[in-house]
């Protein structure tokens, strides 16, 4: 069994327009999306911006309310849980936030970040406190003396190892992650994700990685889902996405990934102009009348497609 | 942008509601009603008779009832009457209107006399001591009470210097409408009109200021320049056309402030205007007064801020939206 | 786990940014008005506050028709008044009733204004429009005529019911502040995670946004702060502030409502109104200064 599974799931915001601010239409962020996740794996949720990666995971953790569907947990159906019950939940499911400044409140020494899912869900004495939190920030490869910093002292690759620790107090079994390097710099980029991949394996963790860079899906993920318009276009492992894309928006994502030898840039520039032209001419034809990915289906065991 | 006006003008009609509902409240907790003038006048009358008036006048009608037949003759016209002056509140309030208005024009030109050519001068000298010294001078006009401010004026230049008169809108003893008469009026204004702009230039002065600031280097202002537009006229035709609108949008909002504002100016150097009127009705106790200029300031204050809003939307589209 | 310390140790470099408490030390030291005043104010506040212990509000009260009027000298520092009361021990009284019901004012006001403008732009939705609303009422009535009316018709109007009737008044401007900043603040990552962390709502905001918020809280009160001494002084020089019995710097100003006393006898009237005004002007200095930290563009470098 899956250990999250989305089911048809959906995040539609009203438009208030006209006279009386009525609800005129809807914004369809998440349009019937369905992601199986594997207990222990790591599952990539790839798009460009505005295609709803973003809103997928903040819904199953409960930031943006879910129009529809169901996202069952351990085979519990968080939308039919009652608010009060979520609260146990919470612990199982964290978030490690993209941008490493605003994620940190600049007002609260380490200690207190960290020790925040602490304090809400379990009664420590401080000196027990100090000590879980001093154990983490080891963990994540800071000094010990850093919980009574604050945030500012920090850098960029260091906060969001901060930001990590914070996610793994309470020891949860999934962690979303929502491009967790991408407001650091390249150089830096590599550690923590080599870092995430380690703290994986030592704590059995399930991550949800959402991406934009098709570089680092690669090197993180097991499975990974394409997402166009708050739907998957496509979905397999790691080598059916990378080896044996079948969608042309698939196939023009990674066309675009750079290609580091010289001597290739001539082929792989007309490679990928060869990819756009057939994007924009077979594109509309994958759509369905409301512009959205058709539905998904199997061309293997592990590959799914939205192909008519 | 006709959406927005006419939504604007419709959110104003429950604000107007719950004004006149919170003023007749307000009125009907004020000690005495329309017969305790009368009682005044003769305090012979037996408390039967008082009761069957009562009863007449409908003051022992359900709140609403009461409340509808008041909101019913302001709408008529009908303002009710001054216990302490024995005439009828419009024609009392008509009486110092003319003053207010000419004393809140004054203000107002004045206002923007200062304030235009001191913003813009500040903003083109950025930095220099002429810049600073009208830094200094909004520092102080922002943070110096309107009272204190007029008192000063008033003992310096009204009775140390003997420049102006220190109190009435007009001396007596001139025959009205001729021009000795409205120049002897005009006289009289300098002074409080003076004093009230003084105070209330700061929000033009500095916003011109961080608007020629922001504008000075624009790409719009600097292709007028390289194509030898004189510097004064990039100053006049291209900077200032583009906060005129804004500043006129500020007019709306000093409306809101004419007569809160002139309780201090007419009260220190004894401008008869309807300032003057609500401090005197309100020592008199005469309440019928107090409390339609009371709902005329309110309504001063919706019309100004509604006509501020609207003027704003034009300027600023992304406030239309919202 | 000590070797991954290691490894990590000499990332990249450290830009250690300042808090926003030392910005706010640096920029009060840098403006050098901002320095005086607020040495005079806290001056000023031990002496008028230290003068309770040396002067009696009785014996200044006192009326003495020997000294009627009497121009400043060495037993009355600055005059007396019609009734023969010592106008020095009045201004002292006077701006220690001021001040200190300004602060009051300001800090109801403030508790208020901040819990309503956080709980409106924290929640949002249909809470928040309502509030709005309301605030933008309040924002249009005639403040000074309605302040006016109610000192009028309150029964047993004391102290109390003025700082009540003005805080029923100046909390909104605040709450608006407040919201706006709220409204920015809640979208930040940090709120969101701690809501993902578990932490109740109102912990969130009590612990994670109004700190946040108290540089721009801590200005915004000094400011008001000018200016409720501004309006209180005002509306005692008209007669609508403080009870007869609570003399105010206001109530000594309005001697010069005489224009016998205005022309005639300066102290009576000169020295509270210049009083006032170097109060509010000093605590704006503060106010201005501490404002300038708070907004990066304008400090002083």
């Amino acid at each position: 069994m899956a250990l999250l599974e989305l089911n048809n799931l959906k995040v539609h915001y009203p438009i208030r327009g006209g006279f009386f601010q009525r609800v005129v239409s809807h914004v369809k962020a998440v349009d019937g999306l369905s992601i199986q996740i594997e207990a222990g794996k790591t599952y990539g949720l790839v798009g460009e911006s505005g295609c709803g990666k973003t809103t997928t995971g903040r819904a199953i953790i409960g930031l943006n309310k879910i129009t529809e569907g169901n996202v069952t947990f351990e085979g519990q159906d968080l939308t039919k849980i009652a608010h009060k019950n979520q609260h146990s939940l919470r612990r199982d499911i964290q978030m490690i936030f993209q941008d490493p400044y605003s994620s940190l409140n600049g007002r609260k020494r380490v200690l207190d970040i960290i020790a925040e899912p602490l304090r809400n869900f379990e009664n420590l004495t401080k000196e027990e406190e100090r000590r879980r939190v001093q154990d983490l920030l080891e963990k994540v490869g800071l000094n010990p003396e850093a919980a009574f910093k604050y945030p500012h002292e920090f850098s960029g690759g260091q906060r969001q190892r901060i930001g990590i620790a914070r996610a793994l107090t309470l020891n949860p079994k999934l962690i979303i992650a929502d491009e967790p390097v991408s407001a650091l710099d390249v150089s830096v980029q590599a550690q923590v994700l080599n870092f995430m991949k380690e703290i994986q394996k030592e704590f059995n963790l399930t991550y949800l990685f959402i991406s934009h860079d098709l570089g680092i899906v690669r090197h993180m993920c097991d499975e990974i889902g394409i997402m166009y318009r708050g739907r998957l276009v496509e979905q397999g492992n790691t080598e059916d996405i990378y080896e044996n894309p079948q969608h042309v928006y698939t196939k023009r994502l990674i066309s675009a990934i750079p290609n580091i030898d010289p001597g290739q840039r001539q082929a792989s520039t007309q490679a990928r102009q060869h990819i756009l032209s057939s994007y924009q001419q077979d594109l509309n034809n994958l759509l369905d009348p409301e512009g959205k990915p058709l539905a998904l289906k199997s061309i293997s065991s592990s590959h799914q497609v939205a192909l008519p | 942008m006709w959406k927005f006006t006419l939504r604007r003008i419709l959110i104003m009609i429950p604000q107007l509601f719950v004004l006149s509902v919170l003023i007749f409240l307000l009125a009907k907790a004020m000690p005495g009603d329309a017969l305790t003038g009368a009682m005044q006048a003769n305090p012979n009358v037996s408390p039967q008779v008082l009761a069957e008036q009562r009863e007449k006048l409908g003051l022992n009608d359900p709140a609403w009832q009461q409340y509808g037949r008041w909101v019913g003759n302001l709408v008529q016209g009908d303002l009710g009457k001054s216990y302490v002056h024995k005439i009828g509140v419009a024609d009392l309030i008509g009486s110092r209107l003319a003053n207010t208005f000419y004393l809140g024009v004054a203000i107002l030109v004045l206002t923007y006399l200062i304030s235009i050519p001191l913003g813009i001068l500040s903003g083109r000298y950025q930095n220099s001591l002429l810049d600073k010294t009208i830094t200094g001078y909004t520092y102080l006009s922002f943070a110096t009470p309107l009272f204190i401010f007029a008192l000063l004026i008033l003992f310096v230049f009204g009775f140390q210097l003997g420049w102006f008169p220190t109190s009435g809108s007009v001396d007596v003893g001139i025959d009205p409408g001729s021009g000795s008469y409205y120049a002897n009026k005009f006289y009289h204004l300098i002074l409080p009109a003076i004093a009230g702009a003084l105070v209330s230039t700061t929000a033009t002065i500095q916003y011109l200021r961080n608007e020629v600031i922001d504008t000075r280097l624009k790409d719009f202002v600097k292709t007028a320049r390289s194509k030898g537009v004189p510097e004064s006229k990039v100053y006049s035709k291209h900077i200032l056309r583009n906060s005129l609108l804004p500043i006129a949008a500020f007019l709306g909002y000093d409306l809101t402030g004419v007569l809160a504002g002139n309780l201090f100016i007419e009260s220190i150097f004894g401008y008869p205007g309807l300032g003057q009127l609500f401090l005197q009705s309100i020592t008199q106790r005469d309440y019928s007064v107090v409390t339609i200029l009371v709902m005329l300031s309110g309504l001063l204050a919706l019309i100004g801020t509604l006509l501020s809003d609207i003027i704003l939307s034009w300027v600023d589209p992304r406030i239309r939206i919202g | 786990m000590g070797m991954r310390a290691q490894t990590f140790a000499p990332e990249e470099t450290i830009q250690k940014s300042p808090s926003s408490w030392s910005i706010l030390g640096k920029e009060l030291i840098k403006d050098k008005m901002a320095m005086i005043s607020l040495v005079f104010l806290a001056l000023f506040l031990i002496v008028i506050y230290g003068s309770i212990f040396f002067i009696d509000q009785e014996a200044v009260t006192k009326v003495d028709l020997t000294s009627i009027k009497a121009p400043p000298s060495a037993d009355h520092w600055l005059g007396t008044d019609r009734a023969g009361s010592d106008i020095f021990g009045q201004v002292m009284i006077g701006a220690r009733n001021s001040i200190t019901i300004a602060f009051a004012i300001t800090i109801f006001a403030a508790v208020i204004g901040l819990s309503i403008g956080l709980i409106a732009g924290f929640f949002g939705g249909i809470v928040d429009n309502i509030i709005m609303r309301f605030i933008d009422f309040i924002l249009v009535l005639p403040f000074l005529m309605l302040v006016i009316v109610f000192v009028t018709i309150v029964p047993k109007y004391n102290i109390w019911s003025f700082i009540f009737i003005m805080t029923a008044f100046l909390w909104v401007g605040k709450a608006r502040l407040i919201r706006a900043k709220v409204l920015a603040e809640r979208e930040l990552d940090y709120v969101q995670a701690s809501k993902t962390l578990g932490t109740p709502n109102w912990k969130i905001i009590a612990f994670g946004i109004l700190p946040n918020l108290s540089s721009i809280v801590i200005v915004n009160m000094t400011l008001n702060l000018a200016g409720n001494i501004g309006i209180e002084t005002g509306l005692s020089f008209l007669g609508f502030g403080l009870p007869q019995s609570t003399p105010s710097l206001g109530t000594i100003v309005s001697n010069a409502t005489d224009p016998d006393i205005l022309q005639n006898y300066w102290w009576m009237w000169l020295p509270a109104s210049l009083l006032i005004l170097v109060l509010i002007l000093a605590i704006n200095f503060v106010g201005q200064a501490l404002k300038r930290a708070t907004d990066a563009r304008q400090r002083l470098g």
